[in-house]
């Protein structure tokens, strides 16, 4: 089965597109940097800014009565003194009213243990086998954000290094352009997501960012391999050597992200709740991250 | 031939090495993934860096203090410096541990400063009253909440804090309440002069019930020169109406008269007895905390993660199947689309499952979700250098090279891209390693270990397993390598 990608005639199409992805990537961070209520690029959860999560199943008998979760609001109000703390708790009730959910700004050990106890007063008895409580300083949270800001940029510059190593500079750029792209257009959907449905970013997150990285690398680098290859022995031009180098990798290439896409998917469908946006991130990474290797990072390697 | 059939041997042995490894040194499980609690506790100076030195003296002062909790297979480390992580395993409530370690334990014998006798009584009485307060607090939380009974809790508070000129800051009632006695606590400790007895002057602390009433009382036993300093300062204070007051980490948990009986040798025999109305569970607390002896540095705890045990064991279970899944499908995937090739890669998939899970063991790495995780993602990863290789041999097949050229030819060729790609992700790895925070630690080293590992079993045990089936004359047919429909090409 040979491919047949027509990179040299569609090379405009494909940069307009992949500029296409990064001005509504970019919108979408203007967008939540100046108009939504966190005021940031992307909306950061509890691990950046510190907070108290807390997931527990209630003890029911046989189904879970339906409570609101204003009214339990309204009572944990009457029993405390400072309004302002209640007006920042986000309750929920899921899973047919058995698992509540809720999240606050830092808490003491204490005043999580105290709160719990105050919300099986007014619940009903807990489950406290079935307990997810997660308490984060803010000091924490932000030390956690630069730690791993400063992780990308660190590993972002051991790879471009190598890259130059390996090859040459020319090379090492596009490989380098194709990368943020990569990371522009998942850190753009993310912060869609957060505008369009709270969701948040944890450190995960940027594990997932680091994670696309070294892959998309990868990838790109399997093909700048294959091109470099190619111009030392066939007597192709320059541009046709470059659109058969692909063509000839698009296989392994295509295959490769599928067997990967693979477990994210089985993570996705069947893992913890707590891995579902990781598995999500990684897998619109690779997915773009293919995209770029195979269509994008050539097509920038083309001569007009 | 020969050395091939070395490569074979060696790799039957690795496998029946990992099994037995498996066996015998069960993976180490993550708290979530079988419940527990996990405390981050930061340690706090407020110029310069904490040193090595200062860093060992907390941790084993923590040590001890866990250690004297009873808390079975509690597992300390330090990380990044000047943090240390405490995992406490199975259902602990970490409430109990917090208000242990939090503590520095900086034990302060004081005396009072002249002319204060009525600010002390004040504030003597205030803290009574926020004691009851707390107390009635607790009852009334235990029972049905009583809205109307908080109310006057919260109207007391205030009166409280109006006399005082104080507002606390906490979030709810309780943390008020709790916030205001250590003002009382602290103030009232400003009114006294420190001595030159402390906590360093101690050489064990222990607990008994009094014998008037229920309540609990701290026994403490001083060095010889401690109960010398001890001696010498109940005497300068005995038959006056200065108090001693016994100050834990700026507060005072006790004020006492020294009678006038002790005026010529002060209270002599080296031991001391604190009884500030103490609960058996409180008496215990500060037992602990006497006993590890104080913190050279304050801390604060930064991070607690509680995982029930019942969670735990579905978190395993789901990334079980998702594990289990993700190879199956990807077993199949490779099946169908490379045939003899792509059964050698999923045999090599089982070996590398098998290899990973065995150092983990060895190593020993604790899985943890994100962990599992990064194993799962390096199943995908471990498949693509075999990719790159089939996809060789088959260009080799097309060309019309015979069967054993084309696959020696494409294991070379295939090499470089491999390493490169595989150097790049360990880059990724190696900082995430480096500089990242433990949860984030787990995820690098699966992912690192994972792809160090592909690169044996891709490289060598793919060869090695090829180059066995090729030894078949039935498997050696050019088509079963080549995809059904495009023999042709």
């Amino acid at each position: 089965m040979k491919y047949n990608l027509e990179l040299i005639k569609n090379k405009r199409k494909i940069i307009s597109f992949s500029t296409l992805l990064i001005l509504l990537s970019l919108l979408g961070i203007l967008y939540s940097t100046f108009n939504t209520s966190y005021k940031k690029p992307i909306n950061l959860g509890m691990d950046f800014v510190g907070g108290n999560e807390l997931r527990i199943e209630r003890v029911c008998e046989e189904e879970c009565s339906n409570l609101s979760p204003d009214s339990v609001l309204e009572n944990l109000r009457e029993i405390s003194i400072n309004k302002n703390f209640i007006n920042n708790i986000k309750l929920q009730f899921q899973n047919n009213n058995k698992l509540i959910s809720i999240r606050t700004p830092y808490l003491s050990i204490e005043e999580s243990n105290n709160l719990i106890t105050n919300l099986e007063n007014i619940i009903g008895p807990l489950n406290y086998e079935s307990k997810d409580s997660r308490l984060i300083g803010p000091k924490l949270g932000k030390r956690l954000l630069t730690n791993c800001v400063t992780s990308l940029l660190v590993s972002l510059f051991a790879i471009s290094l190598y890259i130059t190593i390996r090859f040459d500079k020319k090379y090492a750029l596009f490989a380098l352009i194709a990368l943020f792209h990569d990371l522009l257009i998942v850190f753009g959907i993310f912060s869609w997501l957060g505008i369009i449905l709270s969701v948040e970013v944890n450190s995960l997150f940027a594990v997932s960012l680091l994670t696309i990285a070294g892959y998309s690398v990868n990838d790109t680098v399997v093909i700048f391999d294959r091109i470099r290859e190619n111009l030392k022995s066939k007597e192709e031009g320059y541009n046709e050597t470059i659109q058969l180098s692909v063509n000839e990798s698009f296989r392994r290439t295509t295959f490769t992200s599928i067997t990967t896409l693979i477990p994210l998917l089985s993570i996705i469908l069947f893992g913890s709740y707590s891995l579902f946006w990781f598995s999500l991130a990684l897998s619109v990474g690779i997915i773009v991250g293919s995209y770029s290797s195979i269509l994008l990072a050539p097509s920038l390697l083309l001569k007009d | 031939m020969k050395r091939r059939q070395g490569w074979l041997f060696f790799i039957i042995f690795l496998l029946t090495l990992s099994v037995y490894l498996l066996i015998n040194y069960p993976l180490q499980l993550g708290l979530d993934l079988q419940g527990g609690s996990q405390l981050t506790l930061q340690i706090i100076k407020e110029e310069g860096k904490v040193t090595r030195d200062e860093l060992e003296a907390v941790n084993s002062v923590i040590d001890k203090r866990v250690n004297n909790l009873g808390v079975s297979e509690s597992n300390l480390q330090t990380l990044g410096g000047d943090q240390l992580i405490l995992e406490l395993p199975g259902e602990q409530n970490p409430l109990v541990a917090s208000r242990v370690l939090g503590k520095t334990a900086l034990l302060e014998f004081r005396t009072q400063k002249e002319g204060t006798s009525t600010d002390l009584k004040t504030l003597q009485l205030q803290r009574l009253s926020i004691k009851e307060l707390i107390e009635q607090y607790s009852f009334e939380e235990k029972n049905q909440n009583n809205v109307n009974f908080l109310k006057v809790i919260q109207d007391d508070l205030k009166d409280i804090e109006q006399e005082l000129n104080y507002s606390s800051t906490s979030n709810d009632l309780y943390g008020k309440l709790i916030e205001i006695k250590k003002y009382i606590d602290k103030e009232i400790t400003n009114l006294f002069i420190k001595t030159d007895l402390s906590g360093k002057d101690l050489i064990n602390a222990g607990r008994r019930q009094e014998q008037t009433n229920s309540n609990w009382e701290v026994l403490l036993t001083f060095s010889n020169s401690g109960g010398e300093k001890f001696a010498e300062i109940t005497k300068s204070i005995a038959g006056t109406n200065q108090l001693l007051a016994i100050i834990l980490d700026g507060e005072s948990i006790s004020e006492a008269s020294v009678g006038n009986q002790f005026s010529s040798t002060g209270i002599t025999g080296g031991s001391a007895t604190i009884s500030g109305n103490f609960s058996a569970e409180n008496a215990k607390e500060l037992e602990v905390q006497l006993k590890g002896g104080s913190l050279p540095l304050p801390i604060e705890i930064v991070e607690t993660n509680t995982i029930g045990a019942l969670l735990g064991s579905k978190n395993i279970l789901k990334s079980l199947y998702a594990a289990i899944s993700g190879l199956i499908f990807v077993g199949i995937f490779m099946i169908l689309n490379y045939r003899i090739l792509g059964f050698v890669s999923v045999l090599s998939l089982v070996l590398y499952g098998f290899f990973n899970l065995a150092l983990y063991s060895l190593i020993p790495v604790t899985l943890t979700l994100p962990g599992i995780s990064g194993l799962i993602l390096s199943i995908g990863m471990a498949v693509d250098a075999n990719i790159l290789i089939f996809e060789r041999i088959r260009e080799e097949l097309y060309e019309g090279n015979t069967l054993t050229r084309s696959i020696d030819s494409g294991f070379q060729r295939a090499n470089s891209s491999i390493v490169d790609g595989h150097i790049t992700t360990l880059l990724s790895c190696f900082v995430l390693f480096l500089l990242g925070t433990n949860f984030v630690k787990g995820f690098a080293a699966t992912l690192g270990i994972g792809v160090l590992i592909s690169l044996f079993t891709s490289l060598n045990c793919s060869k090695t397993i090829l180059r066995f089936f090729t030894t078949y004359q039935s498997l050696r047919e050019k088509n079963l390598y080549l995809p059904k429909n495009n023999f042709s090409n």
